[in-house]
């Protein structure tokens, strides 16, 4: 129970996994049963976790597009899918393996993290601390410190902007720190380059080839650690001219009727 | 000429990659989870190319505390994730390696401390068996404590060495310390005992009372290992920088800075690319190429990634060896 929990770690270093959630039956495991899965050929980048928390899809109604719950990851153990779901040991890929995720009790969120725009959501790494205070998905990104001083500029300054935007270009997979969707195109805005899919820029440069970017429609802008600390207000200034000559941010998709699946 | 280098446990590189569960007992931290963390660790190195690996060894948590039987299963419960780790680090040319904290004094000359010293050492082997690994994979000791008889210290490491498993035993790897047991002291516990050892710069330059030469010292541990797996070593500069301690006034609550001088022991931040250059080519000058070298560094992972780049930039000779 989570009463019982000790109060012994200290939130914003305590890693948390927000995993998707598309249907009733694996939402009743996961609180009656205390257990998710996650297949082994599809397991992020960042399995390890103390807590994890689910994002809602369309199956949800009024929980739909969101992460509402959490719970304490117990234990982390591999099994087979006949294993995990016997009833279904005709299923196709009953000999596939996956991670069996024991977990604690659901708890409700102090309030539900949306998206608040059309994007696709798999796997986020983020922190409780993040999980309990965030206002949107956004939020729950763990960046380099570059990357989280200009995405709290982009809110004071009422920027929407979306944090780590997957890129397929070729063989190479990139992810864009943040993207600005514009009336007349998109701006890609890198700290430090582009990183490898599922770690944001890391700790090397991975330039997404700005030509690659380009043809894929997207405007480019990069700036320096160093630029970022030192003259923030320049950074900005120059995402605001690119973002007017692309025509001005594109008003968010809050219209619910319009999102597809897996999606907001 | 091959030399890996590797880095222990904490990952600096990017953000929130923790090494094992931390979690205190009441809150039931497990092995499966730490083994989790480590796959997430694993695709890290592999990510920066990086082939040698120090775990933690509170990976398994309260698996030998004698308070906490219900901690002591955790290498069974976990017989299939750990060879997933293993079979992961295989593929990924990784080698796995472990150190005990400086709590496990396997010469302690109480039985009680000494006991539980070889029940680390066994649960230490256990969990590198369990993944599978060859006996590249060691558990890393210091010799321990001397208790006013340094020569009786030696011995009674030597003795408690011999009363362990030979599974345990054959993972045993002894590294020379900083003040108490030399390189010296090291291989005439080898010579004994049949174990490898580890040659570390630093606490070889801090405490050499025999006056050995480098190339010795070196040539001389790397001598220690056994055909087929590749000699260990350790690397690491003294910390250079001036150390601020932050004192608060009790009288006033102000909090006062203090500045002193760094101990020659410490570790810096980073690491000296140009001792290190010449630390390898002394090693490569005696006939040595094979080796693994851990970089102890504060800056951990990051350390290595500049150590590599500086190394690049101004020793290509010896870039073209490193892994």
């Amino acid at each position: 129970m989570m009463e019982e929990v000790q109060a012994d770690w200290q939130a914003e270093e305590t890693p948390a996994l927000v995993a998707i959630m598309n249907n009733h039956r694996d939402f009743e495991i996961a609180r009656q049963e205390g257990w998710y899965r996650i297949p082994v050929k599809h397991t992020p980048r960042r399995l390890g976790a103390e807590y994890l928390a689910f994002y809602q899809t369309k199956a949800f109604g009024e929980e739909k597009w969101a992460v509402n719950y959490y719970a304490p990851v117990h234990r982390i153990h591999l099994a087979q899918r006949r294993d995990l779901l016997p009833q279904e040991a005709d299923h196709p890929r009953a000999e596939d393996w996956y991670y069996r995720i024991e977990i604690g009790p659901l708890q409700r969120l102090p309030h539900p993290v949306p998206s608040r725009r059309l994007r696709r959501i798999t796997f986020i790494p983020t922190t409780l601390a993040r999980l309990l205070s965030a206002d949107e998905i956004n939020d729950l990104w763990l960046g380099s410190e570059e990357e989280e001083r200009l995405w709290e500029a982009f809110k004071q300054n009422k920027i929407k902007v979306e944090r780590r935007v997957p890129l397929r270009e070729g063989d190479e997979a990139y992810l864009i720190d943040f993207a600005a969707y514009c009336r007349q195109g998109k701006v890609a805005i890198l700290c430090g380059g582009a990183g490898p899919l599922g770690e944001g820029s890391g700790l090397r440069e991975h330039p997404a080839a700005d030509y690659e970017l380009s043809t894929a429609g997207w405007s480019v802008l990069r700036f320096s650690p160093q630029q970022l600390e030192n003259s923030l207000g320049d950074c900005l200034a120059s995402i605001r001219q690119a973002i007017a000559q692309e025509g001005g941010l594109k008003a968010s998709l809050d219209n619910a009727n319009n999102r597809k699946e897996g999606e907001l | 000429m091959t030399i890996r280098l590797g880095f222990p446990v904490k990952v600096l590189g990017v953000t929130g990659l923790k090494s094992h569960d931390t979690r205190r007992w009441q809150n039931g931290p497990h092995l499966s989870v730490s083994l989790a963390y480590l796959r997430d660790v694993l695709d890290y190195l592999q990510r920066q190319e990086i082939h040698f690996y120090r775990f933690s060894s509170e990976l398994a948590p309260y698996a030998t505390h004698p308070d906490f039987p219900q901690f002591h299963n955790q290498i069974a419960e976990c017989e299939r994730e750990l060879a997933a780790i293993g079979e992961m680090a295989r593929a990924n040319r990784v080698r796995l390696s472990v150190h005990p904290g400086q709590y496990v004094v396997l010469n302690a000359p109480e039985e009680e401390l000494a006991e539980r010293a070889r029940k680390e050492v066994i649960h230490q082997a256990r969990l590198l068996e369990a993944m599978g690994l060859g006996w590249e994979g060691v558990v890393l000791l210091h010799v321990g404590g001397v208790y006013g008889d340094h020569r009786a210290a030696r011995e009674r490491f030597v003795r408690q060495v011999e009363r362990l498993p030979s599974e345990a035993r054959r993972r045993l790897a002894l590294e020379n310390d900083d003040h108490r047991f030399s390189v010296d002291d090291c291989l005439w516990i080898h010579e004994r005992a049949d174990i490898p050892l580890v040659f570390d710069y630093l606490h070889f330059r801090c405490h050499n009372p025999e006056g050995m030469a480098l190339s010795e010292a070196v040539s001389s541990c790397l001598a220690t290992w056994p055909e087929g797996v590749p000699p260990k070593m350790h690397f690491s500069s003294p910390r250079t920088a001036m150390v601020v301690v932050e004192q608060q006034d009790a009288m006033s609550d102000q909090v006062r800075r203090r500045t002193r001088a760094p101990q020659p022991t410490q570790h810096a931040d980073y690491l000296n690319p140009f001792v290190f250059t010449d630390f390898v080519r002394v090693a490569w000058n005696a006939g040595l190429e094979d080796f693994d070298v851990m970089l102890e560094a504060k800056a951990q992972d990051l350390a290595l990634l500049r150590l590599r780049e500086d190394i690049e930039r101004f020793a290509p000779d010896v870039a073209r060896g490193l892994v």
